[in-house]
């Protein structure tokens, strides 16, 4: 082996050193204050579910005992079971893996969107930023889960796309707006500060003023923002599935599983309350997690949110 | 009579904790003030001269620890209960700050705000109240005293705002004043009246005053005696004459020579001294050297070793120096010639004519229809300028008079309204970015805040070659390597390449702007302000890295600043900019005497003189540069003019007078050119 390979190999040794001190520099911003240190176990608790959800239920989630209907929690279920004699623990288990994958996705693309309308609508101003904002304007004027309706009615006749990916495609839209008006204030405060002269002094094209000079800069309210709409986005997906828009039965799923159980609910409130309960833990998680970052990056408090 | 001075700090020492480490601002301040007289205490930044000064008050945060003992009329500050302390600030102790936007409460009328010092304090009724307020008005010379109570802050001009600040300090009549830089953020015009309010109140209030600044110029004009400060130690007390005859401390002594002279007859002939190296940095704790032994020219062994005490030397005259009987002016090295460019003749890069800019438009009440509502601001206002190749303009004027949308009218920045600008004879286009690759390289910009100037994300390399990449077409490596060589010639070490803006002090940061300029290789560099934002020690550093670049490259700089003494310094013509309109332009030393235009006048005896025998120039400008939304209907400067003559400088514009023998140099104003000169002489 010759030197520079050694060095190669270093210097790769050391790249990964880097990211990963980055990696967990970054994990530590939550954990400065309470809240963000339950939120982060609350979501690590969720994560934990979402990746090994498979392995750790009890029953088979859609298996039917019809000899065990309504049975109330107890040790051989710990949530009771439903109508059809279904372990309830683990239909809430197995649920998890898909409200989470769909919203985290459709957060992302929201968030991805957003970030570059809004900065990119902030920084040039004029009739493009005229233009994106009203198109935004627009959108925001439906309320997020009418449009969410609208879309995947249009979606399931006008395309062949599975109903999962349609949801996370109506909620990276519905939330666009929210997203880029957020980004691009925070872009316009960025914008008249002198290094973003100087590079337009240097001649440097759109991206490179979009993605080096103001992205970076912007970073924290992007990700307070992230976190903020991932909450969002789980009671969207959540509401859709309890209108019955979301995943089919008998596949579980937590908006699904309270309507299901929503006529017995006299008779077994367990089945409509723990996959209520599950939501609700993990909404109030990323909201904690989200107040979190917010509080140790010193950023200000949220406008009204929607 | 009592003997005891009005306040006595001793060894006073301040350390703060934070979760990024201990930080001692103040180290050892040792200093007195009596009554009846202004202590100036005069520093750098980061001297710890504030916190000093907040310490006296008690209003150092809780993770702050102090040492040593402050006493006032001999009673120690330490030892008192809250309820003691509140009612010695209130009354015996006041305090003016620097930024009088945030001291005073925007949705409170000034009046009532001055009241409620009083009520708290006083025990007056509403009557005696309301007379004392006026009675303070007039004490600090706000005009129309029965009605300018009823206003809001926002609508009075930064010095009226002082003054409001210094009537309320003075509400409870105060045994001592503390004023921490209270005329910083003021045009020097503002500051000139504040500093002679200073002045007088010296006279007429029996109180000891102690006066924080940084400006040498604004000591020597107000205080008595003065103790300067550095890495939080006392290093030098003395009085004014003698400490700016002949200091005694090295520190003192560099910083004498250090600011540009202010405008006077003749041609800068020798060249501005440097202190090498930034202040001591606060978070080191051991104080077994002298703090200032690695910048000193005088530093020996003894003084990297032992740290010297506070030692008498004579009457009231303190200094900490192992060597202060060996300090001369030649301790910072003797007087370097400059090369004299005046004479050399050379050809025109950048010609402007008659740019004109507006900000906002022009608004009527009913759509198209009815009186205008909203007129723009007009900005700039047919400016026309010659660049000369290799050689320095300076635009000077106050704040709000259109200088730096001049500077970002040429770079492009800012697309003016109208007008041209031409390159070499060739016309550019006015925004940047439709400009071609060589004219952008052609011209660069470098600002006033440094810090903002550099994406705090990026690393200083990843922002400086991108010029390279850009305009020499070079790949990374080679722009690397360029980049390298860019920070030797601006004297910073190439390592600091691989740092974050945020790990530089703010000269550093400074630098590597100026690198960042100079990167594309220009003709011309706009410098916006570029050393107004820095210390005094920086600043002659920074003057002198670009001189050198320009002796070295032949580039030509556009130089707008607020600060008399640096652009006489640096340019060799000058532009008086009012309002928006070309007051005066000129070579520098016609513009910098008589004849000159009565605004330039007024600035020129604004300016505090470093040197305390000076006699002040009793020529001052009331009030601040219009909103420029209304047409001049006669001069533009008719409003605020001293020297205004009756009706014709109200309705007619001022000709373009020549002056006779110099055709370069020309006054807009009204006054034939030999009354100017009479009335100047």
């Amino acid at each position: 082996m010759n030197a520079s390979t050694v060095r190669e190999k270093a210097t790769a040794v050391q790249m990964f050193v880097v990211t990963l001190a980055k990696i967990t520099g970054l994990l530590k911003i939550p954990l400065r204050t309470n809240s963000g240190r339950i939120g982060l176990s609350v979501l690590a608790v969720y994560s934990i579910v979402v990746i090994f959800g498979p392995w750790l239920t009890p029953y088979i989630p859609t298996e039917y005992d019809l000899d065990h209907r309504f049975e109330s929690p107890s040790l051989n279920h710990l949530f009771g079971t439903d109508h059809n004699g279904r372990d309830i623990l683990s239909r809430v288990i197995a649920g998890a893996r898909s409200i989470v994958f769909i919203s985290v996705i459709g957060t992302a693309l929201g968030i991805f969107l957003g970030t570059i309308i809004g900065i990119t609508s902030g920084y040039l101003g004029g009739w493009f930023d005229q233009i994106a904002m009203r198109a935004m304007d627009f959108l925001l004027s439906f309320p997020s889960l009418l449009l969410a309706l609208l879309l995947i009615t249009i979606g399931l006749q006008r395309t062949s796309l599975d109903e999962s990916w349609l949801i996370i495609a109506v909620i990276g839209i519905a939330f666009t707006p929210n997203n880029s008006r957020v980004i691009r204030s925070a872009a316009l405060t960025i914008k008249p500060l002198e290094f973003v002269q100087n590079a337009r002094l240097r001649g440097e094209p759109l991206y490179h003023i979009v993605l080096r000079e103001i992205l970076p800069n912007i970073a924290p309210v992007i990700g307070v923002e992230a976190s903020l709409r991932l909450s969002f986005a789980l009671l969207l997906t959540a509401s859709l599935g309890f209108l019955g828009l979301g995943v089919q039965p008998p596949t579980p799923d937590w908006g699904l599983m309270v309507n299901e159980s929503r006529t017995h609910l006299s008779q077994a409130p367990w089945a409509s309350l723990a996959p209520a309960f599950a939501m609700g833990t993990l909404v109030i998680g990323v909201n904690l997690f989200s107040d979190g970052i917010r509080q140790s990056l010193q950023l200000p408090e949220d406008r009204g949110q929607k | 009579m009592n003997k005891e001075p009005l306040l006595k700090v001793e060894n006073l020492s301040v350390t703060f904790f934070t979760p990024r480490g201990t930080v001692t601002a103040v180290r050892e301040a040792s200093f007195e003030v009596s009554r009846g007289e202004v202590l100036g205490i005069v520093g750098e930044s980061g001297c710890g001269k504030s916190t000093t000064a907040f310490a006296v008050m008690g209003y150092l945060p809780t993770t702050a620890e102090t040492g040593g003992s402050i006493s006032f009329e001999g009673k120690d500050i330490s030892s008192l209960s809250k309820e003691d302390l509140r009612e010695l600030r209130g009354n015996r102790i006041a305090m003016v700050y620097q930024d009088p936007t945030t001291s005073l409460n925007p949705s409170m009328k000034i009046g009532i705000q001055v009241q409620e010092v009083i009520s708290e304090h006083l025990n007056l009724d509403q009557t005696a109240r309301d007379e004392k307020v006026v009675e303070l008005f007039e004490s600090v010379g706000l005009a129309d005293t029965d009605q300018v109570g009823d206003r809001y802050p926002h609508e009075l001009s930064g010095g009226m705002q002082q003054r409001v600040m210094i009537a309320m300090a003075l509400a409870c009549d105060p045994d001592l004043l503390i004023m921490d830089e209270p005329t910083t953020g003021l045009d020097v015009t503002t500051e000139a009246t504040i500093l002679d309010l200073v002045a007088s109140l010296k006279e007429r209030v029996n109180a000891g005053i102690l006066y924080v600044t940084h400006n040498l110029g604004v000591i020597a004009r107000v205080a008595d005696r003065v103790a300067v400060m550095y890495a939080g130690q006392t290093v030098e007390q003395s009085n004014v004459k003698d400490l700016f005859a002949s200091p005694k401390h090295p520190y003192t002594s560099g910083l004498l020579s250090c600011v540009p002279k202010p405008p006077g007859a003749g041609e800068v002939s020798s060249r501005l001294k440097r202190i090498p190296g930034f202040v001591y940095s606060l978070e080191e704790s051991d104080v077994s050297s002298c703090l200032f032994a690695e910048r000193c020219p005088l530093a020996d062994s003894e003084c990297t070793t032992v740290s010297p005490a506070l030692k008498f030397i004579g009457q009231n005259s303190e200094v900490r120096c192992f060597h202060s009987d060996k300090v001369e002016p030649d301790t910072w090295g003797g007087a370097e010639e400059r090369i004299s460019r005046k004479d050399v003749a050379s050809p025109t890069v950048l010609t402007g004519t008659g740019i004109t800019h507006e900000y906002g438009k022009r608004r009527k009440k009913y759509m198209a229809f009815g009186p205008d509502i909203d007129l723009p601001v007009r900005a700039l206002n047919k400016i026309d300028f010659e660049m000369p190749q290799g050689k320095t303009l300076g635009i000077v004027g106050e704040s709000g008079s259109g200088k730096s949308t001049l500077a970002r009218a040429v770079v492009g920045l800012v697309k003016a309204k109208d007008g041209s600008l031409q390159l070499n004879g060739k016309e550019l286009d006015k925004t940047v970015e439709k400009r071609s690759n060589e004219d952008k390289s052609a011209i660069q910009m470098v600002f006033q805040n440094p810090t903002a100037s550099l994406n705090p994300k990026l690393k200083i390399k990843n922002t400086l070659i991108r010029s390279f990449m850009r305009f020499s077409k070079l790949n990374k490596q080679e722009s690397e390597e360029r980049a390298a060589t860019l920070m030797e010639e601006v004297g910073l070490d190439p390592s600091y390449l691989e740092r974050l803006p945020s790990e530089l002090s703010g000269g550093e940061q400074q630098r590597v702007a100026i690198a960042g300029a100079f990167a594309t290789n220009p003709e011309i560099i706009v410098a916006d302000e570029a050393v107004s934002s820095l210390d005094v020690s920086v600043q002659a550093q920074v003057l002198s890295l670009l001189e050198d670049r320009q002796q070295e490259l032949g580039n030509s700089y556009i130089f707008i600043t607020h600060d008399l003494g640096v652009v006489r310094y640096v340019s060799d013509d000058i532009m008086v900019v009012y309002a928006g309109h070309i007051a005066e332009y000129g070579p520098s030393e016609a513009v910098l005497s008589s004849p000159s235009h009565p605004y330039t006048e007024a600035l020129l005896s604004a300016v505090p003189i470093p040197d305390p025998s000076a006699k002040p120039n009793p020529l001052r400008l009331e009030g601040a540069v219009p909103t420029m939304r209304e047409e001049f209907t006669g001069c533009f400067f008719a409003s605020r003019c001293p020297r205004k003559l009756e009706s014709i400088c109200d309705t007619e514009a001022p000709p373009i007078q020549k002056i006779p023998g110099n055709e370069t140099h020309v006054i807009n104003c009204h006054i034939a050119i030999e009354d100017l000169e009479k009335i100047q002489a």
